[in-house]
């Protein structure tokens, strides 16, 4: 055969194979999407209560969490007394801290993002890069009778830590129920569960998140939405600035 | 007792012979002596210099915080470790500290810094701390007006964030409880010089430094300090037999890699000393040898009248002994003086050694029974080991070969 037309078989069968993969993906990236739309809408404010558990302590932290899109978080410490007032901030990839007691804003370095986000078993990495998740990762998915499973391999140009990330969604109603870390080696690393679906502001959504390390014994941090506004009239864009990070309130 | 009389007499018969060879056993044993002294003296002045400046005679910890320290391995029933401790009579101080690491600011700087919570009243019974501050003062435990608390920083600290006395210096760390330790502190005096072990420590108020960590009322080590350095073993194993929760480790423990590398030195000069001492006594083994050779009819006609080989082996054996004895004696009475100025005075060192601000010019002996005592057991041992030759050739000897020799 002429090479012109080996080309043109080649083509031909891509085109045919090309459909089928295209839709099953765009499925996935419309489910992960939406989950993702769940906790970060277009503006929202949350009241959050987070148990950290380790087999050397245990510690519960109350914050408010606003959020403006997928690029803008902020998040405030209520309780307990000792570390009311710092803050986080994050606008797309960057972080920073806010210490009132010593007055001092810090920003993340890129080292630190795989490091504990205050003494939890999120990363630093888990507040700025979960939104990405559609942009940075292939998507495959299979369906079941009442859950999709859609399971994410890093593009080959996204910097990550996991080798691969499933992500359980249930069909009925339509919310994440786990979300299951892998590294590199294909070893399940940390599992993400999303229990107790609530209705905030009219939205059904999981009011129970938790996160265990499952490479480390005895850790544990779970974190309870106790009430969700969405689009509340003072989350702005003036919220996620450094000036308001570094207010006193 | 006869075998005595005769080996006796055998010493004295050449004196001569016996006054050169006993010198050069005495010469050995005196350089023997010395060199351990010495060695001895120099290692205890490096030892007593970090157990004094900081680490203590013993150590507590909760189980392996030496080998792998962790915020939350703290002790936490200290009651127990202080009425233990108070109990025990040669125990002559002891101080908890807290440790962290930490980022510290000054201004826009940022260095690693290491934070040590000490006790302001019972610490100085332990460390050096309170001479070792070269600028500002010993900080008190409580704060002050404002609530800022007093810190004391190495001097390293000081040159690498600019730092000066007044200066406010904020710490950023890890607390026990998982949070994020922060807080601003007063510089109030700065410690020792830029090659101090401590260089980049934050000395904080055990209260300061605990509160700061969040680690309640709990520490991470007591340090303490016996009576006598040379029986902290002894003493860190009674006190662990009391404390069975924690782990004690007395200092060869926990400057372990300093103590091999003493203890494999120690044993080089050993070696050496011990080559020393062979040479000496390839020339008393030909003395003793020519003593026998010469005695062949004298032994023959010993043999003749019944007397049994062991005994002939005996006597050549107890007639070295003997005179390794009166050179050690004569070794004893030349060296005593020599030792006691070694631990006195000691050598000048050209340059004075400068530990975290303390200095060090006299490099010293050490006077105990060990430093008498080994040399002692060594030169007996080879006295006995070189005798035994001439002693079985002694021993061999027939009666009728020996009387028809002269």
């Amino acid at each position: 055969m002429q090479p012109r037309h080996l080309r043109l078989l080649a083509t031909l069968t891509w085109l045919l194979v090309l459909p089928v993969a295209q839709a099953s993906e765009a499925d996935a990236r419309a489910i992960v999407d939406r989950m993702e739309q769940l906790y970060r809408g277009e503006a929202s404010r949350a009241t959050i209560t987070m148990k950290v558990e380790t087999p050397n302590y245990e510690r519960t932290l109350q914050m408010t969490g606003d959020s403006l899109g997928r690029e803008l978080a902020f998040f405030r410490i209520l309780a307990p007394r000792k570390d009311r007032g710092i803050a986080t901030l994050k606008r797309d990839s960057e972080m920073w801290n806010y210490f009132p007691k010593i007055n001092k804003v810090i920003k993340v370095p890129p080292s630190m993002m795989m490091g504990s986000w205050m003494g939890s078993d999120f990363t630093n990495d888990d507040l700025v890069k979960e939104t990405q998740l559609i942009d940075s990762y292939h998507l495959d998915m299979e369906e079941s009778d009442d859950q999709y499973l859609i399971t994410l391999t890093p593009k080959e140009q996204t910097v990550t830590v996991w080798g691969k990330i499933e992500y359980i969604v249930s069909r009925e109603p339509l919310l994440p129920v786990a979300q299951i870390f892998y590294d590199d080696d294909g070893e399940k690393i940390r599992r993400m569960s999303f229990r107790e679906p609530k209705a905030f502001d009219g939205r059904l959504m999981p009011s129970v998140l938790e996160m265990q390390p499952l490479n480390k014994e005895g850790h544990r941090t779970i974190v309870y939405y106790d009430d969700i506004v969405f689009n509340p009239p003072d989350v702005t864009e003036d919220t996620f600035s450094l000036r308001n990070l570094k207010s006193r309130f | 007792m006869l075998t005595l009389t005769i080996a006796f007499r055998n010493i004295f018969r050449q004196r001569r012979r016996s006054l050169l060879t006993g010198l050069s056993m005495c010469g050995g044993y005196i350089l023997f002596v010395l060199s351990t002294s010495l060695l001895e003296g120099s290692y205890g002045n490096v030892i007593d210099i970090f157990t004094l400046d900081h680490v203590g005679h013993i150590q507590i910890h909760q189980d392996d915080y030496l080998d792998r320290p962790k915020i939350y391995k703290t002790i936490k029933d200290q009651a127990a470790v202080r009425a233990v401790l108070e109990a025990h009579e040669d125990v002559t101080g002891y101080a908890p500290r807290v440790y962290s690491p930490a980022l510290a600011y000054a201004g826009d700087k940022t260095y690693p810094a290491r934070v040590i919570g000490i006790d302001t009243a019972l610490e100085p019974t332990v460390s050096r701390i309170r001479q070792k501050v070269t600028e500002g003062e010993f900080f008190s435990a409580s704060p002050d007006a404002d609530g800022y608390y007093t810190a004391m920083i190495g001097r390293g600290l000081a040159i690498s964030l600019e730092l000066s006395l007044g200066d406010e210096i904020v710490l950023i760390s890890q607390g026990a409880d998982g949070s994020i330790a922060n807080d601003i502190y007063l510089v109030g005096g700065v410690i020792g010089n830029r090659t101090s072990f401590d260089r980049m420590a934050v000395y904080l108020p055990l209260p300061a430094a605990q509160q700061f960590l969040a680690l309640g009322t709990d520490v991470h080590e007591y340090a303490l300090l016996v009576d006598d350095r040379n029986d902290n073993r002894d003493i860190a194993s009674v006190l662990a037999a009391a404390l069975p929760d924690l782990t004690v480790s007395p200092w060869q423990e926990v400057e372990s890699t300093f103590y091999r590398t003493m203890q494999s030195d120690k044993q080089g000069n050993h070696f050496m000393m011990g080559i020393v001492v062979f040479i000496v006594f390839i020339g008393v083994l030909n003395t003793v040898l020519m003593s026998v050779l010469e005695r062949t009819r004298e032994f023959g006609v010993l043999r003749a009248i019944g007397c049994r080989p062991g005994r002939l082996v005996q006597l050549v054996l107890l007639e070295t002994l003997l005179l390794a004895s009166f050179s050690i004696g004569i070794g004893i009475l030349l060296v005593t003086p020599a030792v006691i100025w070694l631990t006195e005075v000691g050598f000048q060192i050209p340059e004075p050694i400068d530990m975290s601000g303390v200095m060090f010019q006299h490099m010293k002996g050490e006077l105990n029974a060990y430093v008498y005592l080994m040399p002692m057991g060594f030169i007996f041992a080879t006295a006995a080991l070189i005798s035994l030759p001439p002693g079985f050739r002694a021993a061999r000897i027939l009666p009728r070969d020996a009387l028809g020799s002269h």
